[in-house]
């Protein structure tokens, strides 16, 4: 297993629209866990194969407090969205910024698991807000994009500065 | 994605997750701490004892207060947001923490579960609250005006019906902490010396002997010959359970559901020279058992097994003295578990009185002719105790009964009882039986 280097915004590759995974291979395995790696050291809650920079619908997620419940996404699709939930989201791409975001707080979704397999799952509060969070990564998409452009600059700014400040 | 670094936690924070481990998973108080207080530091713990214990006990007055307040009941999701508004209600009303600290407390936790949502929700009730909580009636119902779920009022109430409000009102005030002197090493009298010595106020219980009754809790490392066995921290009521088994040497006894293993310290410091075989179904209870007895010095076989399952652990060999402490619904320790009240379930007494009915006619050919069962329970309903012992006596035709004559508790057809909070004990069941020869 590796750890893997993480793009960060305003990266144009996080920009990418993720390719369906065609089976669930040990490769395909073998990338899931660098990710999951990743995302225990980064540590963060989630984290999508474009972030990555690898551009396939691939997703972990563990929102246990003890970090024993990973959760692995294949071809992941949202098939049912209820309710609305504000909560402050971060993003490992957008690292230091928490903002809030407004979303669906019960999702029902369809995925292949680290096995292949298909299944369904019901999740609601953080986990659905985070699935959903990755689901927008493998679409190009970022929690910034729901902010008003102003905030969005000044984020983009602040982390521009911030690199400025870790190379020199 | 990533979520905000958790800062430092507090004891309020800390508090809710206690709760939700017992409201939502239906864990207990004494494994739910445990679980979350390593996260806090050592100063805070003082507060975070007294909010889930206040919460616990208080909750069905804090639910009716809050009831006024909220135009509709929040959703079972929400339990979380229920909590902290409780936590807020008892903070301003029972611990006059600040009106602010309070407030602000309650907000900065709906935020720290990312609920903001609730930020005005929550400012809203505890403000309108602080205006108003001169003219609050919350004893508008029995529930609230006790503080215990209806179905346990209204059993101690038919069980009762004389004392059913001072055990109601009892089992709302928080337990003194007892010791247990090890009377062959020090007389009663001395050792309250010893720990006037050290700032400490103790009654001597009346009708107990060895038994102190501390006026303030404090840390056992401030407790005179603690480490060296001289005293150990045992309710009265508890206390009551070895000088009744008439115990000698030599005798071969069985302690059944032994742990934490008080009831078997006090039998072999009652009596060092005697076979114990002290038997509990958890091994980490059982642990316990272990850490007490060194401490006291003290020998006895553990066994971890299932009691009712002779076969795992019985040698075939009879015991002189069977003292079986039941499993049961713990209806006489609620002051010292406030979680009771709200993980009790009415079904689960039936299943409790099959279980020691099932354990009593299991252990009852294991005692020799002539030989003493004590059946002991820390329930005040009858169904356990003095019924429980009725049928039993009603089955076993060479069982007699040997009336308990003592200071403390009441006389029941069967047995004695203890009321919880009577002479500052717990509550308690006692029946002692001689199998006949």
């Amino acid at each position: 297993m590796a750890i893997l280097p993480i793009l960060e915004f305003p990266d144009d590759r996080l920009r990418t629209v993720a390719r369906p995974v065609e089976v669930v291979d040990d490769q395909i395995r073998a990338v899931l866990d660098d990710m999951l790696q990743t995302m225990y050291d980064a540590p963060g809650i989630g984290l999508a194969a474009t972030q990555v920079n690898i551009h396939q619908r691939l997703i972990v997620i563990d929102v246990s407090e003890e970090k024993n419940q990973p959760l692995y996404l294949v071809n992941p699709e949202i098939v049912g969205l209820q309710g609305i939930e504000e909560m402050d989201e971060g993003c490992l791409s957008v690292p230091g910024i928490y903002e809030t975001v407004q979303r669906a707080d019960r999702i029902t979704i369809k995925a292949l698991g680290y096995d292949g397999n298909v299944f369904t799952l019901d999740a609601e509060e953080l986990l659905a807000v985070c699935i959903q969070h990755e689901i927008d990564h493998l679409d190009g998409k970022l929690f910034v994009d729901y902010l008003s452009p102003l905030k969005r600059n000044r984020i983009k700014k602040k982390l521009e500065k911030q690199r400025k400040q870790a190379a020199s | 994605m990533a979520t905000k670094p958790q800062q430092k936690m507090d004891a309020r924070f800390i508090a809710i997750k206690v709760l939700l481990r017992v409201l939502k998973n239906g864990e207990s108080l004494s494994s739910a701490i445990p679980n979350e207080i390593s996260n806090l530091d050592e100063r805070e713990r003082p507060l975070l004892q007294a909010l889930v214990y206040g919460v616990l006990r208080w909750r069905w007055q804090l639910e009716s207060i809050l009831k006024k307040y909220l135009k509709k009941a929040l959703k079972a999701k929400d339990l979380d947001i229920n909590i902290i508004l409780m936590l807020g209600v008892f903070q301003l009303l029972w611990l006059r923490t600040p009106d602010y600290a309070a407030v602000d407390g309650a907000v900065n936790s709906s935020l720290k579960i990312r609920k903001k949502w609730a930020k005005a929700l929550i400012n809203a009730v505890l403000r309108q609250l602080i205006r108003e909580r001169d003219e609050i009636n919350y004893k508008d119902t029995l529930e609230a005006e006790f503080s215990h779920p209806q179905w346990l009022i209204d059993k101690i109430k038919y069980d009762w019906p004389e004392q059913w409000q001072q055990i109601l009102s009892e089992a709302n005030q928080a337990a003194p902490m007892t010791l247990r002197l090890d009377t062959r090493q020090m007389e009663v009298a001395d050792y309250n010396e010893l720990l006037n010595e050290v700032e400490l106020d103790a009654e001597v219980a009346a009708h107990v002997p060895g038994a102190l009754i501390l006026k303030q809790p404090a840390d056992v490392s401030r407790l005179p010959g603690f480490e060296q066995g001289l005293v150990s921290v045992q309710d009265a009521a508890a206390q009551c359970a070895a000088p009744l088994l008439q115990l000698a040497p030599q005798q071969k006894v069985l302690d059944a559901c032994a742990a934490p293993g008080g009831k078997s310290a006090h039998i072999l410091q009652t009596e060092p020279a005697l076979e114990l075989d002290a038997v509990d179904i958890s091994e980490s209870r059982l642990q316990r058992v272990a850490e007490n007895l060194q401490r006291l010095g003290q020998q006895a076989n553990l066994i971890c097994a299932d009691i009712s399952q002779p076969e795992q652990w019985w040698q075939g060999q009879q015991y002189d003295r069977i003292l079986l402490d039941a499993p049961c619904s713990a209806s006489g320790v609620i002051r010292r578990h406030p979680d009771i009240k709200s993980l009790r379930r009415e079904s689960d007494i039936a299943e409790l009185v099959a279980t020691q009915q099932q354990i009593l006619d299991v252990l009852w050919p294991m005692l020799k002719p002539g030989g003493l069962m004590l059946y002991a329970t820390c329930s005040i309903f009858r169904v356990e105790n003095e019924q429980q012992m009725q049928h039993f006596l009603q089955r076993m035709t060479d069982a007699e009964e040997i009336k308990i004559a003592a200071g403390w508790g009441h006389e029941q057809k069967v047995g004695r009882q203890i009321l919880s909070g009577e002479q500052q004990m717990d509550g308690f069941y006692y029946a002692l039986v001689r199998k006949s020869i």
